[in-house]
């Protein structure tokens, strides 16, 4: 029995700890694996005759494709992933540039006149889907799909559950209004203020993403982590957050849900509903799919990274104009 | 060598993000002062906003002292400015996709300007009294 100390990169969080430690444990020739985090070092306990580097290339092909690796010399990869953020800024702030002068372009304020039928609140579900509600719903979407993958959860099915989450209370929720007839869910300061909580979580996941936590050691409690490793795990979780999309605040989920309201049957609040999150599916589909494959791809560093900036932008965006929608500061932009 | 190229990408890009933002709401404010929307009848003053995409103009000028009436016209909205809070007067609600919403706002005194923001914030107008 040997006991060895190597180094290990990408452990940013108390939920890799958690990873790799299972992960070495589970190989059969380590009896005991134990990760320090503040001192980015791993100590292993094994009965294998390999050499210590032969061993690090060893565990390290388990742990690689979740961005980690182990060595045995403190590695240069500390400089490599500087240069990545350095790479990922610009490209997030170039797609966030796009996002705001097509919401300056005014291509998206369309007229679509007449009585909302489902065919027009499908279409309007397109326009939705990159208009200013992605800063909410989309961002929220991203961070959330960026962090699901960094962290290994079975992210397809629980995108699956999300979207499904998201479809089947949309349709429920605009049958209620249409039977209802009244506003449920249409409170303005309740809405901003699930708006400002979906923004701070934002702001969060996306500061984690660009590996701020990490760089500073401004770790957050390992509990917490625990705690949202623990939810991500559950099934319910990602269909109660889509749920909660209905409840974001959204100009056009809003109109929608008026629409809904003045439908006066289960039925056609459903459908009208229904067929306007169908509108926002591919989009959102697109980016909690997308960011699964890149993040299992070569670039999952850069892609977690420009991500994460994206995020933060947005997060800010909908922060600063959650805080003005509630009247608490003064209006900066007028996007 | 690379990193300063990022750098300086980067810096080319903020300035382009504080274009975006603060370029495009100078325009709005140069436009808001030529329009014509203030008009009165019958000794009552109307105010006519459109929201559509935001709120134009964005900053109209209209006299203290005499009952006013905001009205906001909506043409196929269904984007955040159909969602109208104006917290001075205590108004919130979601306007119809198309028509015209006739809101009081009493007799606003001189130099209390009104403001009136789409729900999520990011749209604003201001009415100034004088």
């Amino acid at each position: 029995m040997k006991t060895y100390t190597f180094h290990v990169s990408g452990t940013h969080c108390a939920s890799c700890k958690i990873f790799i430690e299972d992960t070495l444990n589970e190989q059969g020739f380590i009896k005991n694996a134990r990760v320090n985090l503040k001192r980015e070092t791993v100590e292993i306990e094994t009965d294998s005759d390999q050499a210590p580097e032969i061993l690090t290339q060893i565990l390290t092909e388990k742990i690689k494709s979740n961005g980690y690796r182990l060595s045995v010399e403190k590695s240069a990869t500390e400089k490599q992933s500087n240069d990545v953020i350095w790479k990922a800024i610009p490209i997030g702030l170039g797609f966030l540039i796009l996002f705001f002068l097509l919401q300056k372009s005014g291509i998206l304020n369309l007229g679509i006149g007449g009585q909302t039928t489902p065919v027009t609140s499908f279409i309007i579900g397109l326009i939705a889907s990159v208009s200013s509600c992605l800063a909410i719903v989309g961002g929220l979407v991203l961070s959330l799909s960026a962090k699901v993958s960094q962290d290994n959860v079975s992210d397809t099915k629980t995108f699956v559950l999300f979207h499904t989450g998201r479809l089947v209370s949309f349709a429920v929720l605009g049958g209620v209004l249409g039977v209802v007839g009244s506003a449920i869910g249409i409170n303005f300061t309740f809405t901003a203020i699930l708006g400002l909580l979906a923004s701070t979580v934002m702001l969060l996941l996306g500061l984690n993403l660009v590996g701020v936590f990490a760089k500073n050691k401004v770790a957050l409690p390992s509990e917490i982590f625990n705690f949202f490793r623990r939810i991500e795990h559950k099934t319910f979780t990602p269909l109660i957050i889509g749920f909660a999309t209905f409840f974001l605040p959204c100009g056009f989920t809003q109109s929608m849900q008026v629409s809904a309201l003045g439908s006066g049957s289960f039925i056609s609040g459903l459908l009208i509903m229904l067929a306007f999150a169908l509108g926002t599916l591919p989009m959102l589909v697109l980016l909690s799919f997308g960011s699964a494959s890149f993040a299992h791809g070569k670039h999952a560093p850069l892609f977690f990274k420009s991500a994460g900036v994206v995020v933060i932008g947005l997060g800010l965006f909908a922060l600063l104009a959650g805080l003005a929608g509630l009247g608490i500061i003064n209006p900066l932009f007028n996007i | 060598m690379n990193k300063t190229v990022y750098i300086i990408i980067t810096i080319a890009l903020v300035i382009g993000i504080g274009i975006v933002f603060l370029g495009g709401s100078k325009n709005n404010t140069e436009t808001g002062g030529s329009v014509q929307n203030v008009e009165i009848r019958d000794g009552v003053q109307y105010v006519t906003v459109n929201a559509k995409g935001g709120y134009s103009p964005k900053v109209s000028t209209a006299k203290a002292g005499i009952p006013t009436k905001l009205i906001v016209k909506t043409d196929g909205t269904y984007d955040c400015s159909a969602s109208l809070v104006i917290r001075s007067v205590g108004f919130q609600k979601i306007l119809a996709q198309t028509g015209e919403e006739v809101i009081d706002l009493g007799t606003p005194k001189a130099g209390q300007p009104l403001q009136g923001l789409c729900g999520m914030g990011m749209y604003n107008f201001s009415v100034n009294f004088n």
